[in-house]
Order: structure tokens, then C-alpha cells, then sequence
């Protein structure tokens, strides 16, 4: 195979006149923001497009700055405009902290190890990503040296050991930062927790501000909700037995008195759980009626075990060579089955029905616990709520709830993405089991949520921008002492809510899901079973252009659904305002809306296909190989 | 779980009293495992609100409408008794068992009156609350034994057990007494078996008139016109009105123009079971074609025949667009050339000059029929969730629905992208070719992608073209292992429901308009899928003595209609479905169907449906606003101000 594509990319080198560089325009070239800085170009880079065995490239050229791995080119950029812009990044961009693994192509694929130089040469890098995009480039064409270059530039820096070496303490850009927050509480007030306990009705709990200067659990929020008994002596007391010092604290609740509560384990050395019995038991006195609570144990899966699951499940949806592809089809479900990814998410998904079931039918308090109290936590606690309160299905609800839930009550981000590298807490796509937990409930009640697929794919992506604070810290208290400068340049918050930073506004209406019906207010019962599962293919299987179906897939449900919904509106909007006169004036979205229909394809808007071209078909990708045969014979033997 | 709610009740005796009665022991055990799962969610009964229609996974709409609309006939008659099944016209009981237990593996036993009519069976359970009405045709029905003897112990040990063809099987516990099973057991077998008791099909008696003529929905010659035959290349022939050319095919074909009906006699003669390539579509356009037959029979010693050579040359020339001819052989390698062993094979490309040989790896009837066998064993009636992904890779169903469409989008491919023509057969050119011509043809042509051109379709390239429904499904017969059965058809249906996934707004038909089809392919009540071939629902006036299935189905179009269908000029004309096991997935919401708490996509096209009529009202009340506006303009013009 690698043979082949020397073969073809030789070929091009006698075909094209192009021994002199890439010559771009102004519109084409990279774009750098202010604090940007370049750290290798190579010119003439030949960028394969995945599964065609280096038939189909681009050429161009690859930049390797503080803050992204660009690839430019002459290649006509997208006509119809269809697909999802970013104003930080180019289509062919993705930011450092994206990037997972470096694998050097050549004789044998071989996986580049973080802080270590190359010093023979480099001819093809494979690069693969945390929101599993992959690509290939080709130096043959460069200048000497150039492959081996961008390959240790990568090296360098798309693994930084220490926060500040991220990009956000650089960035220079102008920041407005203006208050667009109306809505979304982001829960990094005292207010925003008050509110929040008058907003559920739930009775009995307090607020306590015994944690404020980050004095007795640095990993948390300055503000603890804990039952009306607990005074703030107990809770100093009480940090002290639990790992990561995180008490049972409570995060939501209802009106006839249940609450959903999270603390971690109690510390390894402690053998008598008479500090955390007795916290229970305060808890329990804080129901209505005495109720006692109900603990959910959380220790499974673990990060280490989402972590390697999230791997296998990478490898398929990354496959760099035609007969990879054909090999992982083969065994498809096999392969799925022994990734254990939605076995994690019917796990979550089962855990929040069972707190659900618990506090909306009988009532009842539930304490989620889990050894640092700041993964599955997270993930099972704000299922919880997104099952039970209506509120979390909105758009603005969700962010809050993600605010509350993971940014503010510490789940560490920065490790667990894997801004930086660290040994003490490994890398875990946590959150993205969470999002993908939440895309299982959209599939199962694609009515009740404002927000769509295209905004948790969107989420996932945006969250390995190292640009934006949200996802950028491990705790809050990091992120004040990254704002007063004490921990590398002063830093500017910017939130990445604020999706205009990154997102022209008809991007950002596909956030929201057309078929939302706002008036179901009510608890959803949505089945964890592994067969009502599915696999999230918008997120992880976008980048395989061979699986795109050209013009089909649900965006033809969503746009249509889009083109109703804005008819509607018209007429609506003519009926009322105009008082009975109706005016001539056409809505222009529904048009607009019409018109895409006819251009996109399934993975709009993360298409790479042009659905206005005729993609010849794969021809490689549909033949079997005499291998299925004989094992399908096999099996009929049996 | 139950050792820490065990502690806290203890608590709760206690309530105060904190500092040496644990919340719970010490040691911490890290494992959650399976068995803790499976207790604490096996209880939690499916959600009823989520299905949004009052429909209910078990019984489909057109069952429900029906039952309603027959129940009010029965009530004008007032002679049933309110146990008494709903019937058909023509219908008629034959069997009735009271005290009868339905071991429903989902909701538990049910007792209730077992009924079975000349059409179906059925069961009203006695509590009038109980949702549990079984209401099954006869017709689907694979097997039906006797469970537990007289002397048999234990409770419900003593019964009747059924197996049906689709996906599931049905278990009756009977009173030991007096032989009670004896009647209905009978009864079941001589109107679920009728040929094996010398009896006529259901479809025979069932006199219910629609408004709608569906025998009328397929002209032959109308559909080889609306593809622009006769031209300067293809021509109809009626060689085969007596059925003597080819009895497994139609009275009419098309064919190249030139050809002479002697040669078509020989030609005829060198392909197995005499199927000889005729015209299934062809690009208006390009001229491109699809042609279908059987293998050619070659033997081991490689015969040749001029005539079948020349006869491909004149399939190829009848296409100017192109040079070549590729010949689409579905059957895996290994298998065509053991099939010249036989005295079948397949085309050389020596002896077919610039014709391109293609195996696509489809299995034969045999493969298949283990494949779904092993499916309904993975969904039923319980689905094993730690085997449920591995369970679906150990079937190869989804694989072998893989090949298929691989297949179809090669053809697509040639046809459309290579403007080449495109010759299909498998061995005897009635199934795997049926599949592969129909599937192409859907993908082509937007006009069988509407409910009509489905029927169309369905007639054309599986009535008449002679797809042995009544062998393959087993119609009307006990030998329940005969080998000549499999689920082709049914596959075929499941490839076309694939597309549909993929191209939500391409079809004008919905997924219950499939499961219907597939319910009539098994009940026996219409006519469409009876016999083997058109000779035989000739000879058998078909047409004349029963029910097309399309005669029912164009009755109740709303409800078959695909709320997003977009018959928009622009739309896309040619479908490309991608075939990878990637974006195939297992079709639940018929092979779980039984299943309660499977989810299926119903409230998407539900919300859609509630948009549309919204759409709809609001454009009432604005057209009305509008003539009121005019009316005022008008007076007060009309007034001088």
C-alpha cells in the first residue's frame, strides 16, 4: 500500500509543474490571531484524503503554530457554504490541544512518543484526534527535513507539561466581554446557587460559605449547599475525612423535599465512616419526612476503564487504510461489542434512571458517591436532572447544568481532556460519555430536548480549544488564580457560551433542535438497555468520507423539520402582528432551508463531502473479501 | 444496593442513634456487577407514555382501524357474543376454547377464551383491563405443537405451543381435563395447513370489496411504455403467452429488437429452468439497462451456445453508450463454479466478448435461512443484553443485508455513473436476482419509490418474474423444515427499510407500510403472494377469485404515507446508499417488534405529522383573514367615506 502511494505521489511530482511553492491567496492562507505564533511551515505538503490510498490529495501548505496544526491550500473552499465555519479555526485547522496521537507512516506505522526528537527522515504523519478526525500529509514533495520538523515542532508542543504553556495565556485578542449570560446561570456566584435552591423548592438546605477563599476544599465551589443542621464546624470537620475534601453537598432537588447530593469516598486510611454516618444522617433529617437517603455507588467504569474503552472505540472510527476499513466492517458489532463504550453508557444511563425512579417516584434523597467524587458524579448526577427537570433540556438550562455540575463542582477538565500531560491524573473522555449519554436520550425523546445532536458534536469539539476558559481548568479556584496572573501571564476569560466568538448565527441555530415541543414539561423514563443504544455517528464517524451519504441522513429530517417550523412561524408571525393584514413578505429562512435540503449531506454540518459533486463511489469499500465467504460457510457448517 | 438499604432501614428504627450503627459495614465491596444490575432494573415496566400513537408495539394501526371498523359491523349484526373475535367477510369461527392461559413472556400469564376462526387466531383475555389481545393469521404460522401430556405436572404444563414465521412464538396452557386442547389444536392445524387438508387459502373466501381495484395496479405493458418501450431497440414480446417459452415467467417481456423468436427458443434453452435474460429497466436516458436470468448451462465441460453469446452482443448494442456489457453473477465464486458440477456455471469472458464478470458474494437460500434463524433466537422473546452486539455479529444477518446492497450499488454504479448496461442472475434467477434488480431499480428510479411504483415493483420483479413465494414462505403447508424455504423476500424488505434510513424523505411510503406488506406476505388473506408464478395464479384466476393486498393498501394510503416525502422535482434522483455494516443496523421495530420495551422512532415522524397539520390550520386561518380583508376592502370601496 505504501508502495502505492509513493507510486502515485511520484507521479504527481513529474505531472505537476510544481516544483516552486503552493502559491495561495489572501483568502486561503492560514490566519493568525493575536499572541499567535508560528513555529514551522513546511510548503508542498500533500494532504491525503482517508481511504483512497493516496489516490485523492491536496496539496498545500502545513503550519505548526502555539496554537493549531493548519493546513492551507488552493483547493476551491466550500461554494455552497453548508458547512460548520469557525472563525478561529480554517476547515483544514485544528487546535493543538485536539490532537491526541502522532504516528509516523512509513514502512510501518509507528506512534511518536511526546517530548522525544526525530532525528531520521519523516515522509508521512498520521495524525489522529481527540473528537476523532484523522489526517494524513505526505513531505515527498518538501524540502528536505520538513517532515522530520513539523513531526518534533508537533512533539513539542501539542503536549505541554505545565497549564501555562496553553494557548490562552498568550492570546492577545481582543476580548468584549460583554453580558450575554442573561439566561444561562454559570453558577460562579453565590447567587446563582440561592437561586437555584429557591428555583427546585427544595426545603431544608442552606447555604454555606465556609469553603469561601477556597479555605477548606480548594477542588470546589466557594459556595456549599448542605442540610439546614450542618453548620459550618461539622463541615470543616467533615472535609477532612473525604478524598478530594468533598462532603456530601447538594446540587438539586425538589419541591417535596427529595435532593440529589454528591460526595466523594471517604479517604482510604479511614476505616470508621462514622463522620460520613452521620452526614446521612443530617441529610435524612432534611427530608420532609424523615426519609432516609438513598446511596448510589458510582466507583464503575472508572476513568482508566472509559479511557481504554474510548480508545478501542477511536480505532473504529479512524481507519487509515482501505483494508482496515473492510477488516473492522467485517467484525463491525463484534468489534463495537469489545470496545464496551455503550456499556458504559447504558451503565450511566441506568444509574441516573435509578436516582430518577428514586426521587421522582418514591420520593427519596439519593447520594451518589464515587471515589474523588468528580467523574461519574458528574456524568450521573446531571443525567438525574436532565431526566427529571425540563429545565436541563433547554438550551440555556444544559449549559447551566454543565456549569454547575462539572465546572464548578471540579471535574478536571485540564487532565481529563488532556490539555496537559500529567501521570498523577490520566487523560478520560468522561464528559464526552456524558454527552453521549445525553445523545442516546435525544434518540430515545427527540422532542424533548431545545438543544441537537449538532450542538453536543459542536460541545465535544469546542471543549479541545485551548482558547476558551470553560473546559480549561481542573477546579474554579485554578481558574481565579489564572485570572489574577499568579500562575503564568494573565488570562482573559472567555467563556466559550459564547458561541459567537467561534460561529456565525446560521451556524449556531442548528444548536437548536426543531423538533422540540416545549410544552412537555415533564420526567423522562428512557430505557438503558444496550439495545435501545445506538452509535453516535454524527460525532464519530464524520470524518470517514466513504460513509457520507450524499444528500440523505437525518439532516434531511432536521432541515425539513426546520423549513416547517420557520412556515409556521411566518404565518404565525403575519396573523399577529400584522393584525389580520397579511402581508406579501416571504420568510427568507424557509427558502433557505429548502435549498439546503438539496445540498447536504449526511454529516452536515461537519461534511468534507461537496454535495453538489458527484463523489465517484468507492468501489475498494464494496467489494467482500473472499475471506467473508469461506467464514460465513463456516458458520453454516456448524 | 440491598446491603446498604438493609442498614438504613435498621436506622430508621432508630434515628438518632448514629455513631455505632453503621450506614454500612466497612468493607466496601468495588464490585457493581452484573447480577446487581439485572436485579434492580429487571422490574421497570416499559414506558407506556413514550409511544405517543395509541398504538402499541404489538398491534399495529391498520389492526387497530380494522378491528374498529369490524367491530361496528359485528355490532350492527349484534349476533356476536362479546368474546367473539372481530371477522372478516367470509370469515368464520371454527374452534373455541375457554379457560385458556396465554403465557405472555412479557407480562405473564393471562387467562382468557382462545378463538380460532378460518382466517386467525385469537385471544381476549378475561380482565377487561389487560391490553394482552392476541390476534394472529393463521397464515404466519410455521409449526404448532402440543406441550405436556395429560398426565403432565406442574401448572400451565399442559397446552399448545406456535411457532410463527414472523419472529415469534406463542405458548397456550390448556386445563388438563377432557382433552380440552383437542378442538382448537385441530382447528389450528386444518385452517394454518389448509393445502395439507385439502383446503383452499383464506384468501378464496375473504369477500371484502374495496373501492380500489389493486389487481389493476400492475399492466406490464403500461410500465414497459412508461419507460419508453417499444423504442428502436426494445421491443414486447408475447412469445411466452402460453407460459410454454419459460413457465417461472411472465406472459409478457421485453427484449432487443432484433432478436427472433427462434433464437429466443435457444437462448431460452441454454439458461437453467429456461430464464432467459430479459429487460427489467432501462435508463431513459442512456439507454442503459438492467436485465435479469438465470445461469447459463455451461457444465463442466464449458459448453457454449452462439445464440446466448449473440443474444448478449444485442443487449450490449442496444445500449450505444457504451462498449462493454457487465454480467452481475450475485453468487459467491466458489459457488458458481460448483454449480458447473451441476451442469449450471457461469459466463467466460471468452465466449462473451466485452462482457465483465462480476461475483457478488451473495449466499444461497440455505445461508439465509440459518442467518434469520439465529436472529430470532437473539430477539426472541428476550433479548440477552451482555450478548446483544456479538449475538447480532454471530448471525451474520446484518452482513449478508451488506452484500446485498453492495451488490445493488454496483449496479447502480454501472448503470448510472458508466451509462453500462448490466446482466444479473444467480443460479436459477429468482431470488438473490430478484433482489438485486428490484433494489437497483428502487435506487434508479424515483417512481418506485412512491406507494404505487412499490407495488409496481413488487408485481414486476417478484410476482410475476416468478420469486416462489408460496416454496419460500412455506404457504399453506406443515413441512415446516422443508429446505426449499427462506426468508428472501423478507431480506429484500429489510434492504429497501435500510435505504429508507438512509434517504428519510426519498420514499412516499413509511415503515408500517413495509411491515404490512410483510404481514400480508404471510397471512394468506389476499391474493398477491399465493402460488409460485403467473401461469399458476393464471390457472388459478386469481385475479378474479380474491383480494389484491393493493386493494387494501390504496384503500388506507394515510396511513402508509411517509410524512416526509418530498416528490420535489429537484430531489435527488438517483439513491447511492452506503453499504457498510457501519450505517446497517439491525431493523427492530419489526424483528423486535414483539418486544415492549423496544424504542422505536415513532415520535419524530409523530411531532412532524402534529407540525404539518399546525401548518396546515394555520394556513386555514390565514386564507380566511385574507377574505375577510377583501370583503372589508370591497364594502368599504363600495362605501363612499
Amino acid at each position: 500500500m505504501n508502495d502505492k502511494k509513493e507510486n502515485s505521489g511520484f507521479k504527481s511530482y513529474l505531472d505537476e509543474p510544481g516544483l516552486e511553492n503552493v502559491i495561495l491567496d489572501d483568502s486561503q492562507r492560514t490566519k493568525f490571531l493575536d499572541g499567535e505564533t508560528v513555529v514551522m511551515e513546511a510548503q508542498k505538503v500533500l494532504m491525503y484524503t482517508p481511504l483512497t490510498e493516496g489516490i485523492k490529495k491536496t496539496r498545500g501548505v502545513l503550519t505548526v503554530t502555539t496554537f493549531k496544526l493548519s493546513f492551507a491550500s488552493a483547493e476551491e473552499t466550500d461554494p455552497a457554504n453548508c458547512y460548520q465555519q469557525n472563525f478561529l479555526l480554517g476547515v483544514n485547522d485544528v487546535c493543538l490541544s485536539l490532537i491526541d496521537s502522532i504516528y509516523q507512516n512509513g514502512d510501518k506505522k509507528k506512534k511518536l512518543v511526546p517530548g522525544h526528537n526525530i532525528s531520521g527522515k519523516v515522509k508521512e504523519l498520521l495524525i489522529v484526534c481527540k473528537n476523532m478526525k484523522y489526517f494524513e500529509f505526505s513531505f515527498i514533495l518538501s524540502s528536505k527535513d520538513s517532515g522530520k520538523n513539523i513531526a518534533n515542532a508537533l512533539l513539542h508542543h501539542v503536549y505541554p507539561k505545565r497549564h501555562q504553556l496553553l494557548f490562552a495565556y498568550d492570546c492577545k485578542e481582543p476580548h468584549d466581554d460583554r453580558a450575554i449570560f442573561k439566561e444561562a446561570r454559570l453558577f460562579h456566584t453565590i447567587q446563582d446557587w440561592e437561586k437555584e435552591l429557591q428555583r427546585t423548592g427544595c426545603q431544608n438546605w442552606r447555604l454555606s460559605q465556609v469553603n469561601r477563599d477556597f479555605q477548606t476544599s480548594p477542588l470546589l465551589f466557594e459556595v456549599f449547599i448542605v442540610p439546614q443542621s450542618v453548620t459550618d464546624g461539622i463541615i470543616i470537620e467533615a472535609v477532612e475525612k473525604f478524598r478530594n475534601r468533598f462532603c456530601p453537598l447538594w446540587v438539586w432537588g425538589t419541591a417535596k423535599g427529595a435532593a440529589l447530593v454528591r460526595m466523594a469516598d471517604l479517604l482510604p486510611t479511614i476505616t470508621d465512616r462514622t463522620e460520613e454516618n452521620k452526614l446521612l444522617e443530617h441529610i435524612r433529617k432534611s427530608h420532609p419526612e424523615k426519609k432516609p437517603p438513598h446511596i448510589i455507588d458510582l466507583s464503575t467504569p472508572n476513568p482508566k476503564e472509559i479511557q481504554s474503552s474510548y480508545l478501542k472505540l477511536r480505532d473504529l472510527c479512524t481507519p487509515d487504510t482501505p483494508s482496515k476499513f473492510k477488516q473492522q466492517d467485517f467484525k463491525f458489532y463484534a468489534l463495537l461489542d469489545s470496545t464496551k463504550w455503550l456499556n458504559h453508557v447504558a451503565t450511566c444511563l441506568s444509574k441516573a434512571v435509578e436516582a430518577a425512579k428514586k426521587i421522582d417516584k418514591e420520593n427519596c434523597t439519593v447520594v451518589l458517591q464515587e471515589g474523588d467524587g468528580q467523574d461519574l458524579n458528574c456524568v450521573v448526577s446531571s443525567l438525574t436532572q436532565i431526566i427529571l427537570d425540563s429545565h436541563f433540556r433547554t438550551k440555556y438550562g444544559f449549559q447551566s447544568l454543565i456549569q454547575k455540575d462539572w465546572v464548578m463542582l471540579g471535574h478536571p477538565f485540564a487532565n481529563r481532556l488532556g490539555h496537559i500531560l500529567s501521570k498523577k491524573l490520566e487523560q478520560s473522555p468522561v464528559f464526552l460519555l456524558f454527552l453521549d449519554c445525553v445523545w442516546q436520550l435525544i434518540q430515545q425523546y427527540p422532542t424533548a430536548f431545545q438543544i441537537s445532536d449538532t450542538y453536543l458534536t459542536t460541545l465535544w469539539d469546542s471543549a479541545h480549544i485551548s482558547l476558551f476558559e470553560t473546559f480549561l481548568f481542573n477546579c474554579h479556584h485554578q481558574r481565579i488564580l489564572a485570572t489574577m496572573g499568579s500562575l503564568g501571564p494573565q488570562i482573559v476569560l472567555r467563556s466559550i457560551w459564547d458561541w459567537r466568538e467561534q460561529f456565525y448565527d446560521r451556524d449556531i441555530a442548528l444548536f437548536c433542535n426543531p423538533l422540540y415541543d416545549d410544552s412537555f414539561k415533564g420526567t423522562l423514563d428512557p430505557s438503558p438497555k444496550l439495545y435501545n443504544l445506538e452509535v453516535w455517528g454524527q460525532c464519530y464517524f464524520r470524518w470517514i468520507s466513504d460513509l457520507e451519504i450524499r444528500k440523505g441522513g437525518k439532516p434531511q429530517i432536521d432541515l425539513f423539520t426546520r423549513y416547517l417550523v420557520s412556515e409556521i412561524m411566518h404565518i404565525h408571525f403575519n396573523l399577529d402582528l400584522s393584525n389580520g393584514k397579511l402581508s406579501g413578505k416571504m420568510n427568507r429562512n424557509k427558502d433557505e432551508y429548502m435549498d439546503l435540503i438539496q445540498k447536504v449531506n449526511s454529516f452536515y454540518p461537519f461534511s468534507h463531502n461537496n454535495a453538489l459533486v458527484n463523489n465517484p463511489i468507492n468501489n475498494v469499500l464494496l467489494t467482500g473479501d473472499t475471506l467473508d465467504s469461506q467464514s460465513i460457510l463456516n458458520l453454516n457448517n456448524e | 444496593m440491598s446491603r446498604k438499604t438493609g442498614s438504613l432501614e435498621l436506622l430508621d428504627m432508630d434515628a438518632n442513634h448514629f455513631s455505632k450503627e453503621p450506614y454500612r459495614s466497612e468493607t466496601k465491596s468495588l464490585n457493581l456487577g452484573k447480577g446487581q444490575d439485572s436485579t434492580s432494573w429487571g422490574k421497570i415496566s416499559p414506558s407506556k407514555s413514550y409511544c405517543s400513537s395509541s398504538s402499541t408495539s404489538t398491534e399495529n394501526v391498520v389492526s387497530t382501524l380494522e378491528r374498529k371498523k369490524a367491530q361496528a359491523s359485528n355490532d350492527a349484526a349484534t349476533l356476536n357474543r362479546p368474546d367473539d373475535p372481530p371477522l372478516l367477510p367470509g370469515e368464520k369461527i371454527t374452534g373455541q376454547s375457554r379457560d385458556v392461559t396465554y403465557l405472555c413472556p412479557y407480562q405473564g400469564p393471562a387467562r382468557g377464551v382462545l378463538t380460532v376462526t378460518n382466517y386467525k387466531l385469537y385471544f381476549r383475555p378475561s380482565d377487561k383491563d389487560s391490553s394482552n389481545i392476541i390476534d394472529v393469521t393463521l397464515g404466519v404460522i410455521s409449526r404448532i405443537e402440543k406441550v405436556g401430556g395429560a398426565l403432565s405436572r406442574g401448572e400451565n404444563a399442559y397446552g399448545i405451543e406456535i411457532f410463527c414465521k414472523d419472529m415469534r412464538n406463542l405458548r397456550f396452557a390448556h386445563k388438563q381435563e377432557n382433552h380440552s386442547r383437542r378442538n382448537v389444536f385441530e382447528k389450528l392445524q386444518m385452517f394454518a395447513f389448509p393445502l395439507s387438508h385439502k383446503l383452499k387459502f383464506f384468501a378464496f373466501e375473504y369477500s371484502e370489496v374495496f373501492p380500489e381495484n389493486g389487481w389493476a395496479v400492475y399492466e406490464p405493458i403500461a410500465e414497459l411504455k412508461r419507460m419508453g418501450v417499444n423504442n428502436d431497440m426494445w421491443k414486447i414480446t408475447k412469445i411466452n403467452e402460453r407460459y410454454d417459452v419459460c413457465d417461472s415467467y411472465p406472459a409478457v417481456w421485453a427484449v432487443p429488437a432484433q432478436v427472433t423468436d427462434d433464437d429466443l427458443r435457444v437462448v431460452s434453452n441454454f439458461r437453467s429452468r429456461g430464464r432467459l435474460p430479459v429487460l427489467s429497466w432501462i435508463h431513459t436516458e442512456s439507454q442503459a439497462t438492467i436485465t435479469r436470468c438465470s445461469q447459463p448451462l455451461v457444465g463442466v465441460s464449458g459448453k457454449r451456445c452462439r445464440e446466448d453469446e449473440h443474444y448478449i452482443q444485442l443487449i450490449m448494442d442496444a445500449n450505444a453508450q457504451s462498449h462493454k456489457m457487465i454480467i452481475m453473477d450475485a453468487r459467491p465464486t466458489a459457488n458458481a463454479i460448483a454449480n458447473k458440477a451441476k451442469g449450471g456455471g457461469y459466463e467466460s469472458e471468452d465466449a462473451y466478448q466485452n462482457a465483465e464478470l462480476v461475483f457478488l458474494d451473495i449466499h444461497n437460500i440455505h445461508v439465509m435461512r440459518e442467518s434469520l434463524r439465529k436472529l430470532k433466537e437473539l430477539c426472541y422473546p428476550n433479548i440477552d443484553e451482555t450478548k446483544w452486539f456479538s449475538g447480532i455479529e454471530s448471525t451474520y444477518w446484518l452482513k449478508h443485508i451488506k452484500s446485498i446492497l453492495a451488490g445493488a450499488v454496483r449496479i447502480v454504479d454501472k448503470v448510472e455513473n458508466h451509462k453500462t448496461s448490466v446482466l444479473v442472475h444467480c443460479s436459477d434467477g429468482w431470488d438473490r436476482t430478484a433482489q438485486l434488480t428490484a433494489l437497483s431499480m428502487l435506487m434508479l428510479d424515483p417512481y418506485y419509490r412512491t406507494i404505487k411504483g412499490f407495488e409496481v415493483l413488487i408485481e414486476k420483479e417478484w410476482v410475476s418474474f416468478g420469486h416462489k413465494f408460496q416454496q419460500r414462505v412455506g404457504l399453506g403447508d406443515d413441512y415446516h423444515s422443508d429446505a426449499d424455504r427462506s426468508p428472501i423476500f423478507l431480506q429484500f424488505i429489510d434492504c429497501v427499510w435500510q435505504i429508507t434510513q438512509q434517504f428519510p424523505n426519498a420514499f412516499e411510503f413509511n415503515e408500517h407500510f413495509l411491515i404490512t406488506i410483510l404481514d400480508h406476505l404471510y397471512s394468506c388473506r389476499f391474493g398477491t403472494f399465493l402460488f409460485n408464478s403467473e401461469r399458476e395464479r393464471m390457472a388459478e384466476r386469481i385475479k378474479d377469485t380474491t383480494v389484491s393486498l393493493w386493494s387494501y393498501t390504496n384503500c388506507n394510503l394515510d396511513l402508509y404515507r411517509n410524512p416526509l416525502y418530498w416528490a420535489n422535482t429537484k430531489q435527488e434522483k438517483v439513491l447511492v446508499p452506503i453499504a457498510s455494516i457501519r450505517h446497517i443496523q439491525l431493523w427492530k421495530a419489526y424483528y423486535c417488534r414483539w418486544n415492549p420495551s423496544m424504542r422505536t422512532q415513532d415520535p419524530v415522524y409523530q411531532r412532524i405529522r402534529e407540525l404539518l397539520k399546525l401548518k396546515e390550520q394555520l394556513e386555514n386561518t390565514a386564507q380566511e383573514c385574507r377574505r375577510e380583508q377583501q370583503q372589508r376592502m370591497t364594502r368599504s370601496n363600495a362605501s363612499p367615506t
